[in-house]
Protein backbone atom coordinates (compact mmCIF):
# COMPACT_ATOMS: atom_id res chain seq x y z
CA UNK A 1 0.00 0.00 0.00
CA UNK A 2 1.48 3.15 -1.28
CA UNK A 3 1.21 6.35 1.18
CA UNK A 4 -1.22 8.49 -0.84
CA UNK A 5 -4.75 9.51 -0.26
CA UNK A 6 -6.48 10.10 -3.64
CA UNK A 7 -8.98 12.37 -4.02
CA UNK A 8 -11.45 12.26 -6.39
CA UNK A 9 -12.70 15.49 -7.83
CA UNK A 10 -15.55 15.70 -9.47
CA UNK A 11 -16.05 18.91 -11.69
CA UNK A 12 -17.84 20.79 -14.08
CA UNK A 13 -17.64 23.67 -16.60
CA UNK A 14 -13.81 23.33 -15.60
CA UNK A 15 -14.33 23.93 -12.30
CA UNK A 16 -14.02 21.92 -9.01
CA UNK A 17 -17.36 21.05 -7.51
CA UNK A 18 -18.19 22.15 -3.67
CA UNK A 19 -18.09 18.65 -2.24
CA UNK A 20 -14.62 17.86 -4.31
CA UNK A 21 -13.07 21.21 -2.83
CA UNK A 22 -14.08 19.97 0.93
CA UNK A 23 -12.91 16.60 0.29
CA UNK A 24 -9.25 17.94 -0.67
CA UNK A 25 -9.75 19.89 2.97
CA UNK A 26 -10.77 16.55 4.65
CA UNK A 27 -7.45 14.98 2.50
CA UNK A 28 -4.98 18.01 3.78
CA UNK A 29 -5.86 17.45 7.41
CA UNK A 30 -5.70 13.43 7.18
CA UNK A 31 -2.69 13.90 5.63
CA UNK A 32 -0.99 15.63 8.61
CA UNK A 33 -2.22 13.51 11.21
CA UNK A 34 -1.54 10.08 9.12
CA UNK A 35 1.58 11.20 7.50
CA UNK A 36 0.27 10.76 3.96
CA UNK A 37 0.34 12.40 0.77
CA UNK A 38 -2.61 14.32 -1.08
CA UNK A 39 -3.07 13.55 -4.31
CA UNK A 40 -5.91 14.75 -6.78
CA UNK A 41 -6.97 12.98 -9.48
CA UNK A 42 -9.63 14.12 -11.92
CA UNK A 43 -11.15 12.38 -15.07
CA UNK A 44 -11.49 14.46 -18.22
CA UNK A 45 -10.68 16.57 -21.08
CA UNK A 46 -9.23 19.90 -20.92
CA UNK A 47 -8.88 20.44 -17.40
CA UNK A 48 -5.50 21.43 -17.15
CA UNK A 49 -6.44 24.93 -15.89
CA UNK A 50 -8.19 23.97 -13.21
CA UNK A 51 -5.30 21.13 -12.56
CA UNK A 52 -2.77 23.70 -12.88
CA UNK A 53 -4.62 26.13 -10.33
CA UNK A 54 -5.63 23.64 -7.43
CA UNK A 55 -1.86 22.42 -7.90
CA UNK A 56 -0.05 25.58 -7.18
CA UNK A 57 -2.95 26.72 -4.54
CA UNK A 58 -2.37 23.41 -2.28
CA UNK A 59 0.74 21.96 -3.57
CA UNK A 60 -0.96 18.56 -4.03
CA UNK A 61 0.13 16.58 -7.30
CA UNK A 62 -2.50 16.59 -9.48
CA UNK A 63 -3.26 13.89 -12.46
CA UNK A 64 -5.02 14.10 -15.18
CA UNK A 65 -7.17 10.83 -16.11
CA UNK A 66 -8.02 11.02 -20.02
CA UNK A 67 -9.36 8.44 -22.21
CA UNK A 68 -9.89 7.91 -25.93
CA UNK A 69 -13.14 8.37 -25.95
CA UNK A 70 -14.83 9.60 -22.99
CA UNK A 71 -17.07 12.33 -23.81
CA UNK A 72 -19.68 12.03 -21.50
CA UNK A 73 -20.10 10.17 -17.58
CA UNK A 74 -21.03 6.75 -17.80
CA UNK A 75 -20.40 4.26 -14.87
CA UNK A 76 -18.67 1.61 -16.94
CA UNK A 77 -16.49 4.19 -18.73
CA UNK A 78 -15.13 5.81 -14.89
CA UNK A 79 -15.12 2.26 -13.63
CA UNK A 80 -12.88 1.41 -16.56
CA UNK A 81 -10.28 4.15 -16.54
CA UNK A 82 -10.00 4.20 -12.78
CA UNK A 83 -9.90 0.63 -12.02
CA UNK A 84 -6.45 0.19 -13.48
CA UNK A 85 -5.19 3.37 -12.59
CA UNK A 86 -5.98 2.89 -8.77
CA UNK A 87 -4.75 -0.94 -8.91
CA UNK A 88 -1.66 -0.02 -9.95
CA UNK A 89 -1.73 3.54 -7.71
CA UNK A 90 -2.45 1.00 -4.86
CA UNK A 91 -3.61 4.10 -2.63
CA UNK A 92 -3.95 4.19 1.57
CA UNK A 93 -7.80 5.74 0.54
CA UNK A 94 -9.88 6.88 -1.94
CA UNK A 95 -11.85 10.04 -0.84
CA UNK A 96 -14.70 11.29 -2.86
CA UNK A 97 -17.62 13.47 -2.21
CA UNK A 98 -21.11 12.07 -1.76
CA UNK A 99 -22.76 12.93 -5.02
CA UNK A 100 -25.11 11.66 -7.87
CA UNK A 101 -22.31 10.85 -9.49
CA UNK A 102 -20.54 8.89 -7.01
CA UNK A 103 -22.92 6.87 -5.32
CA UNK A 104 -23.89 5.97 -9.60
CA UNK A 105 -20.52 4.45 -10.03
CA UNK A 106 -18.50 4.05 -6.84
CA UNK A 107 -20.16 1.00 -5.42
CA UNK A 108 -19.36 -0.54 -9.09
CA UNK A 109 -15.75 -0.24 -8.82
CA UNK A 110 -15.75 -1.19 -5.11
CA UNK A 111 -17.41 -4.31 -6.47
CA UNK A 112 -14.39 -4.54 -9.30
CA UNK A 113 -11.47 -3.90 -7.28
CA UNK A 114 -13.08 -6.04 -4.05
CA UNK A 115 -12.46 -2.84 -1.91
CA UNK A 116 -15.03 -1.42 0.70
CA UNK A 117 -16.73 1.53 0.64
CA UNK A 118 -17.68 3.55 3.30
CA UNK A 119 -20.31 6.07 2.10
CA UNK A 120 -21.86 9.29 3.29
CA UNK A 121 -19.98 9.92 5.86
CA UNK A 122 -19.87 12.78 8.80
CA UNK A 123 -16.41 12.44 10.13
CA UNK A 124 -13.80 10.84 10.99
CA UNK A 125 -12.19 9.52 14.22
CA UNK A 126 -8.33 7.88 15.13
CA UNK A 127 -9.11 6.04 18.00
CA UNK A 128 -5.85 3.42 19.03
CA UNK A 129 -4.16 4.58 15.90
CA UNK A 130 -7.42 3.56 13.86
CA UNK A 131 -8.79 5.77 11.59
CA UNK A 132 -12.40 4.86 11.67
CA UNK A 133 -15.44 7.18 9.72
CA UNK A 134 -18.86 8.28 11.22
CA UNK A 135 -21.77 7.75 9.67
CA UNK A 136 -25.88 8.66 9.96
CA UNK A 137 -27.89 5.95 10.89
CA UNK A 138 -31.28 4.92 11.49
CA UNK A 139 -32.84 8.72 9.66
CA UNK A 140 -30.04 10.57 11.62
CA UNK A 141 -31.31 9.59 15.16
CA UNK A 142 -27.62 7.72 15.36
CA UNK A 143 -24.38 7.71 14.01
CA UNK A 144 -22.37 4.42 14.02
CA UNK A 145 -18.01 4.42 13.80
CA UNK A 146 -16.96 1.90 11.92
CA UNK A 147 -13.80 0.35 11.01
CA UNK A 148 -12.25 -1.04 7.75
CA UNK A 149 -11.13 -4.58 8.52
CA UNK A 150 -7.57 -5.58 6.96
CA UNK A 151 -5.51 -3.40 5.34
CA UNK A 152 -6.83 -3.14 1.69
CA UNK A 153 -7.37 0.61 0.08
CA UNK A 154 -10.68 1.66 0.57
CA UNK A 155 -12.91 4.28 -0.68
CA UNK A 156 -15.32 6.88 1.25
CA UNK A 157 -17.40 9.31 0.47
CA UNK A 158 -18.28 12.38 2.80
CA UNK A 159 -21.35 14.52 3.13
CA UNK A 160 -21.37 17.82 1.66
CA UNK A 161 -21.09 20.72 3.66
CA UNK A 162 -19.64 19.86 6.47
CA UNK A 163 -15.45 19.50 6.57
CA UNK A 164 -14.97 23.15 4.91
CA UNK A 165 -12.60 24.94 2.19
CA UNK A 166 -9.09 25.04 3.40
CA UNK A 167 -6.45 27.83 3.05
CA UNK A 168 -3.75 26.66 1.71
CA UNK A 169 -1.19 29.62 1.87
CA UNK A 170 0.50 27.82 -0.57
CA UNK A 171 2.03 29.10 -3.93
CA UNK A 172 3.96 26.35 -5.39
CA UNK A 173 4.94 25.39 -8.89
CA UNK A 174 2.22 23.49 -9.99
CA UNK A 175 2.68 19.36 -10.64
CA UNK A 176 0.22 18.45 -12.94
CA UNK A 177 0.28 14.85 -14.42
CA UNK A 178 -1.27 13.48 -17.28
CA UNK A 179 -2.05 9.93 -17.87
CA UNK A 180 -3.61 8.69 -21.26
CA UNK A 181 -5.62 5.36 -21.22
CA UNK A 182 -6.51 3.08 -23.91
CA UNK A 183 -9.93 1.59 -22.91
CA UNK A 184 -10.88 -1.81 -24.13
CA UNK A 185 -13.61 -1.53 -26.39
CA UNK A 186 -16.92 -1.46 -24.18
CA UNK A 187 -20.36 -2.38 -25.37
CA UNK A 188 -22.42 0.49 -25.41
CA UNK A 189 -24.95 -0.39 -22.37
CA UNK A 190 -25.85 2.71 -21.09
CA UNK A 191 -25.83 6.12 -23.27
CA UNK A 192 -26.67 9.58 -22.67
CA UNK A 193 -30.04 10.75 -24.89
CA UNK A 194 -30.00 14.12 -23.54
CA UNK A 195 -29.11 16.51 -20.20
CA UNK A 196 -32.77 18.05 -18.98
CA UNK A 197 -32.43 21.40 -16.69
CA UNK A 198 -36.04 22.02 -15.02
CA UNK A 199 -36.55 25.69 -15.35
CA UNK A 200 -39.36 26.48 -13.23
CA UNK A 201 -39.97 30.40 -12.30
CA UNK A 202 -37.55 30.98 -10.01
CA UNK A 203 -38.35 31.17 -6.19
CA UNK A 204 -35.21 32.62 -4.44
CA UNK A 205 -35.23 31.60 -0.53
CA UNK A 206 -31.76 32.93 0.27
CA UNK A 207 -32.99 36.49 0.51
CA UNK A 208 -35.77 35.77 2.63
CA UNK A 209 -35.33 36.93 6.29
CA UNK A 210 -38.06 34.26 7.42
CA UNK A 211 -38.80 31.46 6.11
CA UNK A 212 -41.84 28.66 7.24
CA UNK A 213 -41.11 25.35 6.18
CA UNK A 214 -43.11 21.84 5.95
CA UNK A 215 -42.34 18.49 6.24
CA UNK A 216 -44.31 15.17 5.71
CA UNK A 217 -45.42 15.85 9.34
CA UNK A 218 -48.45 18.03 7.38
CA UNK A 219 -49.91 14.88 6.27
CA UNK A 220 -50.95 16.77 3.08
CA UNK A 221 -51.75 19.04 0.33
CA UNK A 222 -54.65 20.65 2.01
CA UNK A 223 -52.90 20.65 5.52
CA UNK A 224 -49.74 22.29 3.81
CA UNK A 225 -52.15 25.24 3.87
CA UNK A 226 -51.36 25.67 7.67
CA UNK A 227 -47.88 26.72 6.57
CA UNK A 228 -48.85 29.07 3.83
CA UNK A 229 -50.85 31.12 6.29
CA UNK A 230 -47.85 31.29 8.89
CA UNK A 231 -45.73 32.52 5.97
CA UNK A 232 -48.43 34.72 4.63
CA UNK A 233 -48.60 36.77 8.16
CA UNK A 234 -45.12 37.30 9.02
CA UNK A 235 -44.56 38.00 5.48
CA UNK A 236 -42.29 34.85 5.11
CA UNK A 237 -40.86 32.62 2.04
CA UNK A 238 -42.25 29.02 2.14
CA UNK A 239 -39.63 26.23 2.36
CA UNK A 240 -40.29 22.40 2.29
CA UNK A 241 -38.34 18.98 3.00
CA UNK A 242 -38.25 16.62 -0.16
CA UNK A 243 -40.84 14.40 1.19
CA UNK A 244 -43.41 17.42 0.64
CA UNK A 245 -41.89 17.74 -3.29
CA UNK A 246 -42.15 14.41 -3.89
CA UNK A 247 -45.33 14.75 -3.07
CA UNK A 248 -46.44 17.44 -4.84
CA UNK A 249 -47.67 19.18 -2.21
CA UNK A 250 -45.61 22.54 -2.84
CA UNK A 251 -43.27 22.87 -6.32
CA UNK A 252 -39.69 21.62 -6.19
CA UNK A 253 -38.44 25.39 -6.20
CA UNK A 254 -39.51 25.34 -2.69
CA UNK A 255 -37.06 22.43 -0.99
CA UNK A 256 -34.36 23.70 0.95
CA UNK A 257 -31.40 20.91 1.27
CA UNK A 258 -28.39 19.12 -0.51
CA UNK A 259 -30.79 18.45 -3.20
CA UNK A 260 -32.86 22.39 -3.10
CA UNK A 261 -31.82 25.84 -1.86
CA UNK A 262 -29.28 26.58 0.79
CA UNK A 263 -30.50 29.10 2.93
CA UNK A 264 -29.54 31.08 6.10
CA UNK A 265 -32.25 33.27 6.97
CA UNK A 266 -32.73 35.32 10.63
CA UNK A 267 -35.57 32.98 11.22
CA UNK A 268 -36.22 29.23 9.93
CA UNK A 269 -39.38 27.38 11.24
CA UNK A 270 -39.53 24.00 10.59
CA UNK A 271 -42.79 22.68 11.18
CA UNK A 272 -43.46 18.48 10.82
CA UNK A 273 -39.73 17.85 9.22
CA UNK A 274 -37.34 15.05 10.80
CA UNK A 275 -34.27 17.04 9.96
CA UNK A 276 -32.51 14.44 7.77
CA UNK A 277 -28.64 15.03 6.53
CA UNK A 278 -30.31 16.65 3.57
CA UNK A 279 -32.36 19.05 4.98
CA UNK A 280 -29.80 20.14 7.64
CA UNK A 281 -27.04 20.75 5.13
CA UNK A 282 -29.34 23.26 3.41
CA UNK A 283 -30.59 25.37 6.69
CA UNK A 284 -28.48 24.92 9.76
CA UNK A 285 -26.51 27.86 9.22
CA UNK A 286 -29.74 30.06 9.72
CA UNK A 287 -29.23 32.75 13.18
CA UNK A 288 -32.42 31.06 14.72
CA UNK A 289 -34.06 27.43 14.23
CA UNK A 290 -37.38 26.38 15.46
CA UNK A 291 -38.53 23.02 15.32
CA UNK A 292 -41.83 21.90 15.70
CA UNK A 293 -42.74 18.35 15.66
CA UNK A 294 -44.16 15.62 17.59
CA UNK A 295 -41.42 13.15 17.98
CA UNK A 296 -39.21 14.57 20.74
CA UNK A 297 -35.89 12.59 19.17
CA UNK A 298 -36.42 14.12 15.81
CA UNK A 299 -32.75 15.21 14.55
CA UNK A 300 -34.57 18.60 13.52
CA UNK A 301 -33.99 19.17 17.29
CA UNK A 302 -30.00 18.56 17.70
CA UNK A 303 -30.02 22.43 15.53
CA UNK A 304 -32.82 23.90 17.34
CA UNK A 305 -32.93 27.09 19.19
CA UNK A 306 -36.34 26.40 20.16
CA UNK A 307 -38.13 23.70 19.98
CA UNK A 308 -41.64 22.66 21.01
CA UNK A 309 -42.71 19.07 21.30
CA UNK A 310 -46.68 19.06 20.22
CA UNK A 311 -49.24 18.99 17.33
CA UNK A 312 -49.01 21.08 14.46
CA UNK A 313 -52.27 20.99 13.76
CA UNK A 314 -53.35 22.97 17.38
CA UNK A 315 -49.90 25.09 17.37
CA UNK A 316 -49.74 26.61 13.94
CA UNK A 317 -53.12 28.37 13.39
CA UNK A 318 -52.67 29.67 16.68
CA UNK A 319 -49.12 30.93 16.00
CA UNK A 320 -50.69 32.53 12.83
CA UNK A 321 -53.36 33.77 14.29
CA UNK A 322 -51.26 35.63 17.43
CA UNK A 323 -48.50 37.04 14.47
CA UNK A 324 -51.52 38.42 12.90
CA UNK A 325 -52.66 40.35 15.61
CA UNK A 326 -48.88 41.51 16.72
CA UNK A 327 -48.63 42.89 12.91
CA UNK A 328 -51.67 44.82 13.51
CA UNK B 1 -41.10 -7.89 -18.40
CA UNK B 2 -39.61 -9.88 -15.91
CA UNK B 3 -39.41 -7.61 -12.67
CA UNK B 4 -37.42 -8.36 -8.82
CA UNK B 5 -38.34 -5.51 -6.22
CA UNK B 6 -35.84 -5.70 -3.22
CA UNK B 7 -37.28 -4.23 0.00
CA UNK B 8 -35.59 -4.04 2.93
CA UNK B 9 -37.51 -3.82 6.38
CA UNK B 10 -36.50 -0.59 8.50
CA UNK B 11 -37.69 0.65 11.92
CA UNK B 12 -40.96 2.78 11.56
CA UNK B 13 -39.72 6.52 10.67
CA UNK B 14 -40.81 7.55 13.94
CA UNK B 15 -38.70 5.09 16.22
CA UNK B 16 -36.98 6.08 18.92
CA UNK B 17 -33.74 3.74 19.49
CA UNK B 18 -32.05 2.30 22.63
CA UNK B 19 -28.61 1.25 22.01
CA UNK B 20 -27.69 -2.59 22.91
CA UNK B 21 -25.74 -4.13 24.90
CA UNK B 22 -23.35 -4.39 22.52
CA UNK B 23 -22.88 -0.86 21.45
CA UNK B 24 -23.49 -1.40 17.89
CA UNK B 25 -27.10 -2.56 17.84
CA UNK B 26 -30.38 -1.49 18.71
CA UNK B 27 -32.71 -3.06 21.27
CA UNK B 28 -35.36 -4.35 18.78
CA UNK B 29 -37.75 -4.55 21.81
CA UNK B 30 -40.18 -1.78 21.11
CA UNK B 31 -39.30 -1.14 17.68
CA UNK B 32 -42.45 -1.39 15.26
CA UNK B 33 -40.89 -1.85 11.50
CA UNK B 34 -42.01 -1.13 7.95
CA UNK B 35 -41.14 -1.17 3.97
CA UNK B 36 -38.40 1.34 3.70
CA UNK B 37 -39.70 3.77 1.45
CA UNK B 38 -37.27 4.45 -1.70
CA UNK B 39 -37.95 0.26 -2.18
CA UNK B 40 -42.00 0.70 -1.73
CA UNK B 41 -41.44 3.16 -4.68
CA UNK B 42 -39.62 0.58 -6.80
CA UNK B 43 -42.47 -1.65 -6.11
CA UNK B 44 -44.83 0.93 -7.30
CA UNK B 45 -42.75 1.19 -10.13
CA UNK B 46 -42.43 -2.66 -11.34
CA UNK B 47 -46.40 -2.78 -10.60
CA UNK B 48 -46.82 0.07 -13.03
CA UNK B 49 -44.29 -1.56 -15.69
CA UNK B 50 -45.62 -5.00 -15.46
CA UNK B 51 -48.83 -3.83 -15.89
CA UNK B 52 -47.69 -1.67 -19.16
CA UNK B 53 -45.87 -4.23 -21.09
CA UNK B 54 -46.74 -7.86 -19.30
CA UNK B 55 -44.68 -10.05 -16.92
CA UNK B 56 -44.45 -10.62 -13.45
CA UNK B 57 -43.20 -9.34 -10.24
CA UNK B 58 -41.11 -10.86 -7.30
CA UNK B 59 -40.76 -9.18 -4.42
CA UNK B 60 -37.32 -10.35 -2.28
CA UNK B 61 -36.91 -9.12 1.17
CA UNK B 62 -33.68 -10.29 3.29
CA UNK B 63 -33.94 -10.46 7.07
CA UNK B 64 -35.84 -12.94 10.06
CA UNK B 65 -39.08 -13.81 10.72
CA UNK B 66 -40.74 -10.40 10.64
CA UNK B 67 -39.44 -9.24 7.35
CA UNK B 68 -43.00 -11.53 5.51
CA UNK B 69 -44.81 -8.37 6.55
CA UNK B 70 -43.10 -7.20 4.04
CA UNK B 71 -44.04 -9.43 1.40
CA UNK B 72 -47.20 -10.08 2.74
CA UNK B 73 -47.53 -6.15 2.04
CA UNK B 74 -46.40 -6.33 -1.59
CA UNK B 75 -48.16 -9.36 -2.44
CA UNK B 76 -51.26 -7.34 -1.67
CA UNK B 77 -50.01 -4.25 -3.51
CA UNK B 78 -50.23 -6.64 -6.10
CA UNK B 79 -46.39 -8.59 -6.70
CA UNK B 80 -46.72 -12.06 -7.81
CA UNK B 81 -44.96 -13.87 -5.55
CA UNK B 82 -42.65 -13.39 -2.86
CA UNK B 83 -38.79 -14.90 -1.94
CA UNK B 84 -37.71 -14.61 1.45
CA UNK B 85 -34.36 -14.86 1.91
CA UNK B 86 -34.57 -15.60 5.17
CA UNK B 87 -31.57 -15.19 7.65
CA UNK B 88 -31.91 -14.61 11.65
CA UNK B 89 -28.60 -12.68 12.31
CA UNK B 90 -28.16 -10.71 9.60
CA UNK B 91 -27.66 -7.00 11.54
CA UNK B 92 -24.62 -5.47 10.54
CA UNK B 93 -23.18 -7.07 7.23
CA UNK B 94 -22.66 -4.23 4.55
CA UNK B 95 -23.90 -3.90 1.31
CA UNK B 96 -21.61 -5.92 -0.43
CA UNK B 97 -22.43 -8.90 1.50
CA UNK B 98 -25.94 -7.85 1.26
CA UNK B 99 -25.80 -8.04 -2.59
CA UNK B 100 -23.74 -11.29 -2.99
CA UNK B 101 -26.36 -12.90 -0.15
CA UNK B 102 -29.47 -11.22 -3.06
CA UNK B 103 -27.22 -12.60 -6.03
CA UNK B 104 -26.82 -16.03 -5.07
CA UNK B 105 -30.21 -16.27 -4.12
CA UNK B 106 -32.17 -15.36 -6.99
CA UNK B 107 -32.81 -17.23 -10.42
CA UNK B 108 -31.08 -14.30 -12.22
CA UNK B 109 -31.87 -16.04 -15.65
CA UNK B 110 -35.45 -15.18 -15.11
CA UNK B 111 -35.18 -11.66 -14.29
CA UNK B 112 -34.91 -8.67 -17.18
CA UNK B 113 -35.00 -6.05 -14.63
CA UNK B 114 -34.40 -5.59 -10.99
CA UNK B 115 -35.41 -2.66 -8.76
CA UNK B 116 -34.36 -1.41 -5.11
CA UNK B 117 -34.98 2.15 -3.26
CA UNK B 118 -32.05 4.73 -3.42
CA UNK B 119 -31.22 4.11 0.06
CA UNK B 120 -32.30 1.81 3.32
CA UNK B 121 -32.87 4.44 6.06
CA UNK B 122 -31.43 2.73 8.80
CA UNK B 123 -28.02 2.22 7.30
CA UNK B 124 -28.31 4.53 4.69
CA UNK B 125 -25.21 2.61 2.70
CA UNK B 126 -27.01 3.68 -1.18
CA UNK B 127 -24.86 0.70 -2.73
CA UNK B 128 -26.77 -2.58 -2.40
CA UNK B 129 -28.49 -1.71 -6.11
CA UNK B 130 -25.23 -0.95 -7.87
CA UNK B 131 -23.22 -4.02 -6.53
CA UNK B 132 -26.19 -6.59 -7.54
CA UNK B 133 -25.70 -5.14 -10.88
CA UNK B 134 -21.93 -5.22 -11.00
CA UNK B 135 -22.00 -9.03 -9.25
CA UNK B 136 -24.52 -10.17 -12.39
CA UNK B 137 -22.03 -8.07 -14.86
CA UNK B 138 -25.46 -6.26 -16.02
CA UNK B 139 -25.96 -2.73 -16.16
CA UNK B 140 -27.40 0.39 -13.59
CA UNK B 141 -28.43 3.69 -13.03
CA UNK B 142 -29.18 5.26 -9.57
CA UNK B 143 -31.56 7.46 -8.44
CA UNK B 144 -33.99 7.30 -11.32
CA UNK B 145 -37.07 9.55 -11.38
CA UNK B 146 -38.91 7.72 -14.55
CA UNK B 147 -38.60 4.91 -16.32
CA UNK B 148 -40.00 4.55 -19.79
CA UNK B 149 -40.14 0.96 -21.97
CA UNK B 150 -39.00 1.45 -25.78
CA UNK B 151 -38.49 -0.72 -28.15
CA UNK B 152 -40.29 -3.77 -27.69
CA UNK B 153 -39.17 -4.75 -24.51
CA UNK B 154 -35.23 -4.30 -25.28
CA UNK B 155 -34.71 -1.09 -24.00
CA UNK B 156 -35.35 1.47 -20.94
CA UNK B 157 -35.22 5.08 -21.34
CA UNK B 158 -35.23 6.61 -17.73
CA UNK B 159 -34.11 9.73 -16.54
CA UNK B 160 -32.01 10.44 -13.52
CA UNK B 161 -31.02 12.98 -10.91
CA UNK B 162 -27.93 14.95 -11.03
CA UNK B 163 -28.77 17.32 -8.59
CA UNK B 164 -29.46 21.25 -8.69
CA UNK B 165 -32.82 20.49 -10.85
CA UNK B 166 -30.58 18.84 -13.59
CA UNK B 167 -31.55 15.15 -15.15
CA UNK B 168 -30.24 13.08 -17.62
CA UNK B 169 -32.40 10.82 -19.51
CA UNK B 170 -29.74 7.36 -20.41
CA UNK B 171 -31.48 4.57 -22.19
CA UNK B 172 -30.34 1.10 -21.16
CA UNK B 173 -30.13 -2.17 -22.43
CA UNK B 174 -32.22 -4.99 -20.54
CA UNK B 175 -31.19 -6.75 -18.37
CA UNK B 176 -30.24 -3.90 -15.92
CA UNK B 177 -31.04 -2.63 -11.70
CA UNK B 178 -32.37 0.97 -11.27
CA UNK B 179 -31.99 2.37 -8.12
CA UNK B 180 -35.48 4.60 -7.44
CA UNK B 181 -35.98 7.64 -6.09
CA UNK B 182 -38.99 8.42 -3.95
CA UNK B 183 -41.34 11.08 -5.00
CA UNK B 184 -41.29 8.99 -8.79
CA UNK B 185 -45.12 8.19 -8.31
CA UNK B 186 -48.03 7.41 -6.07
CA UNK B 187 -47.71 4.60 -4.32
CA UNK B 188 -51.46 2.68 -4.85
CA UNK B 189 -53.10 2.08 -1.07
CA UNK B 190 -53.94 -1.90 -0.41
CA UNK B 191 -57.52 -3.09 -0.69
CA UNK B 192 -58.73 -5.88 1.02
CA UNK B 193 -59.15 -7.42 -2.36
CA UNK B 194 -55.85 -7.46 -2.43
CA UNK B 195 -54.77 -8.77 1.09
CA UNK B 196 -57.14 -11.43 0.32
CA UNK B 197 -55.50 -12.05 -3.04
CA UNK B 198 -52.02 -11.86 -1.28
CA UNK B 199 -53.01 -15.39 0.96
CA UNK B 200 -53.05 -17.48 -2.38
CA UNK B 201 -49.65 -15.99 -3.98
CA UNK B 202 -46.28 -17.91 -3.42
CA UNK B 203 -44.57 -17.53 -0.74
CA UNK B 204 -40.95 -18.73 -1.26
CA UNK B 205 -38.58 -19.19 1.62
CA UNK B 206 -34.76 -19.87 1.38
CA UNK B 207 -32.25 -20.36 3.97
CA UNK B 208 -28.96 -18.51 4.00
CA UNK B 209 -27.44 -21.38 5.12
CA UNK B 210 -28.96 -22.69 1.87
CA UNK B 211 -27.21 -20.71 -0.50
CA UNK B 212 -24.07 -21.45 -2.88
CA UNK B 213 -21.90 -18.64 -0.82
CA UNK B 214 -18.58 -18.31 -0.20
CA UNK B 215 -17.97 -20.12 3.07
CA UNK B 216 -18.25 -17.30 5.69
CA UNK B 217 -20.21 -15.08 3.24
CA UNK B 218 -22.73 -14.55 5.69
CA UNK B 219 -23.57 -11.74 8.15
CA UNK B 220 -20.84 -9.39 9.51
CA UNK B 221 -18.15 -11.56 9.53
CA UNK B 222 -17.31 -11.57 6.07
CA UNK B 223 -18.37 -8.05 6.00
CA UNK B 224 -15.38 -5.29 5.08
CA UNK B 225 -16.87 -2.63 7.07
CA UNK B 226 -16.82 -3.29 11.24
CA UNK B 227 -19.45 -1.63 12.88
CA UNK B 228 -17.49 -0.33 15.76
CA UNK B 229 -20.08 1.96 18.67
CA UNK B 230 -23.35 3.61 18.34
CA UNK B 231 -22.93 6.75 19.12
CA UNK B 232 -25.96 9.80 20.29
CA UNK B 233 -25.43 12.75 17.55
CA UNK B 234 -23.91 15.43 19.17
CA UNK B 235 -26.42 18.61 19.43
CA UNK B 236 -25.11 21.64 17.37
CA UNK B 237 -27.14 24.00 19.66
CA UNK B 238 -29.01 24.34 22.86
CA UNK B 239 -32.58 24.02 22.72
CA UNK B 240 -34.90 25.40 24.57
CA UNK B 241 -38.27 23.43 24.95
CA UNK B 242 -41.07 25.34 25.07
CA UNK B 243 -43.71 23.49 27.00
CA UNK B 244 -47.71 23.56 28.00
CA UNK B 245 -50.71 23.33 26.14
CA UNK B 246 -50.62 24.91 22.39
CA UNK B 247 -51.98 28.10 23.26
CA UNK B 248 -49.36 28.49 25.92
CA UNK B 249 -46.50 27.18 23.86
CA UNK B 250 -47.51 29.45 20.76
CA UNK B 251 -47.33 32.58 23.10
CA UNK B 252 -44.31 31.80 24.63
CA UNK B 253 -42.90 31.04 21.27
CA UNK B 254 -43.52 34.25 20.13
CA UNK B 255 -42.55 36.09 23.17
CA UNK B 256 -39.12 34.42 23.16
CA UNK B 257 -38.63 35.21 19.08
CA UNK B 258 -39.72 38.63 19.78
CA UNK B 259 -37.83 39.80 23.14
CA UNK B 260 -34.84 36.88 23.21
CA UNK B 261 -33.59 36.11 20.20
CA UNK B 262 -35.00 39.51 18.39
CA UNK B 263 -35.70 37.48 15.02
CA UNK B 264 -39.42 38.82 14.88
Amino acid sequence: MSDQIIVLGEHSKGQLNDVSLESLSLGKELSKVLDKEVVLVVIGRELDEVAQEVSSRTGFRVIVLTAQKNEYYTPETYCEILYSFLLSENPYLVLVGHSYQTIDFVPKLAGMLKWAFISNCLNYRIQNGQLGWVRQVFNGKLNLRVEIKGSSPYFVSIQQGIFGTSDYNVQVSPRVYHHKLVLPNLPLKRKLIEVIKNVHEKIDLTKAEIIVAGGRGLGSKENFQLILDLAKVLGAGVGASRPVTDSDWLSKEHQIGSSGQVVSPKLYIACGISGAIQHLVGMSNSECIVAINKDPHAPIFQVADYGIVGDLFKILPILTAIAGEMKK
Amino acid sequence: MNILICLKQVPEKDSHYKIDSSGIGVSDDNLAFETNESDLYALEEGLRLKERVGGKVVALSLGPERVEKVLRNALAMGADSALHVKDENFDGRDAWVTAQTIVAAIPQIEFDLILTGVQSEDMGHGQTGTMIAQLLGWSHATIVTSVDVVDGCSRLQVKRELGGNEFERIELQLPVVLTIQSGINQIRYVTLKGILQAKNKLYKIISTDDLDLESGMIGVESSKVKPQELLVPQKKRQTVMIEGKAEVAAKSLIDRLQKEAKVL
